[in-house]
């Protein structure tokens, strides 16, 4: 019983001191100490990323080693068939910078301005899948800016930022939703993710097939379009279904991505504050 | 002295959370790092170390993972009392088998709460996929966990510490 009154007295206390820190969060009082922290961690964080990324990597390869070597099969055809389609893009815009001078026509569009930024840490607690960034701030990061692979898909959005750090939500984060279609039918819906870490395309009415490309459509001004989400890779229901369940791979392991690319050039409409 | 061991154990497991724990991962499960730590503190080290250090544990894994710490410490709170209360209900078991069912229900807790937590902020609440991707693959991680822990501990010769308060020093 002493026991048992004891660590109700316990229990009360953390309650009490929970509430406390729910409200000194709410009111911002945990900032300069998040940054403090988050500054003096980077490099143990990064200590520990080196160390344990290439071991997970290797485990995991020896529970692969089949589906890995299917996987190089399948990407060498895919290899040949991008530089095919390459070779014929370049053709495409020589000929397009023909006719465009031509016609006097100005080149449309600015550059595209980018950061680039390496992942110092991941959370990936349910229903969660967050990375922390070693840019913040002061480099121009502000919340709801618009997160690239190295490669140029998309990863997720900035939805915290500290003075030399930042919080980036993952496409596979069940509270992202992303406006998305697929290129080759330009069917619209919403991309989010799952508990599971996987991509579901919420699609009303409309055709998809195992392969296509999904981009992001621009719809609601929080993305860029045509920025590469992942591939379409099962469809159950028919197309007479009200929502069909389409699953989508994305192209980059979001969850396992080193480097990422900031994309200053683009404001989207939910555009923060630069935060503390 | 004993004091800034457990402060630095602290800060290792907050930022190996977010560094190393998200390698190794079943379906939508991660290792719980500061779970296993607090339940390895509390059996080794005696309840007293967890009463002071869960709070910091929860502050530092909050910075280092953007989580809400009060949110975390709702999370990891009633590791302690029900391993205690296992302990006090005088259950016919072993020490690793009742640390086990307190981790696994502290687990299943912990998992909840934070879910429920993403809920709250907007994820779409789907709880067949909380049971099956989060809840039993994450107890899977934990008890492997424990075992890899536990079982080397024991073996140097390290003590199993009563949870009772009456019965600690503290």
């Amino acid at each position: 019983m002493v026991m048992f009154s004891r660590y109700t007295w316990w229990v009360g206390g953390m309650i009490a001191l929970a509430f406390v820190f729910a409200v000194m969060s709410q009111v911002g009082l945990m900032s300069p100490f998040q940054g403090l922290f988050l500054q003096a961690a980077a490099p143990f964080e990064n200590v520990l990323t080196t160390v344990f990324e290439p071991v997970a990597s290797s485990l995991a390869n020896i529970g692969n080693l089949n589906d890995l070597q299917n996987e190089n099969a399948k990407l060498r055809v895919e290899n040949e068939d991008l530089r095919n389609k390459i070779t014929s893009l370049q053709q495409d815009a020589e000929q397009v910078n023909d006719l465009r001078q031509a016609l006097k026509i100005a080149q449309s569009g600015g550059a595209e301005t980018h950061v680039a930024a390496s992942v110092v840490g991941r959370d990936s607690s349910p229903f969660t899948e967050t990375v922390s960034i070693d840019k913040g701030a002061n480099a121009g990061l502000k919340t709801g800016m618009v997160v690239l692979s190295a490669q140029g898909s998309l990863v997720g959005t900035v939805i915290t930022v500290n003075p030399n750090t930042a919080f980036v939500r993952l496409i596979t984060d069940t509270k992202s939703k992303v406006n998305a279609q697929i290129l080759e039918s330009k069917a619209l819906g919403i991309v989010q993710g799952n508990p599971g870490r996987t991509l579901t395309f919420d699609l009303s009415q409309a055709d998809a097939k195992v392969g296509d490309t999904v981009v992001t459509s621009g719809l609601g001004g929080n993305y860029p379009p045509n920025y590469t989400i992942g591939r379409v890779s099962e469809v159950s229901g028919t197309p007479q279904d009200l929502f069909r369940k389409v699953k989508v791979e994305p192209l980059v392991r979001v969850s396992t991505v080193s480097t990422v690319l900031v994309l200053t050039s683009f404001t989207p409409q939910r555009i923060g504050a630069t935060g503390p | 002295m004993k004091g800034v061991g457990v402060t630095a154990l602290l800060v290792i497991v907050a930022l190996a959370q977010v560094t190393v724990a998200p390698l190794f991962t079943i379906r939508g499960a991660v290792p719980e790092l500061g779970l296993l730590l607090l339940l390895l503190l509390a059996l080794f080290a005696g309840p007293g170390s967890v009463m002071a250090g869960l709070p910091a544990l929860a502050l530092f894994q909050g910075f280092a993972s953007d989580r809400a710490p009060g949110l975390l410490v709702i999370a990891y709170l009633p590791l302690l009392p029900f391993a205690a209360a296992l302990e006090d209900w005088r259950v016919p078991l072993w020490e690793y088998p009742r640390a086990a069912i307190a981790l696994v229900v502290a687990g299943f807790w912990l998992r909840g709460v934070l879910a429920f937590g993403a809920i709250a902020q907007g994820a779409d609440p789907s709880f067949g996929a909380l049971v099956l991707d989060v809840l039993i693959p994450g107890a899977f991680l934990d008890l492997a966990l424990l075992t890899v822990a536990y079982v080397p501990l024991r073996f140097i010769g390290w003590g199993g510490q009563r949870l009772s308060l009456q019965g600690s020093h503290y």
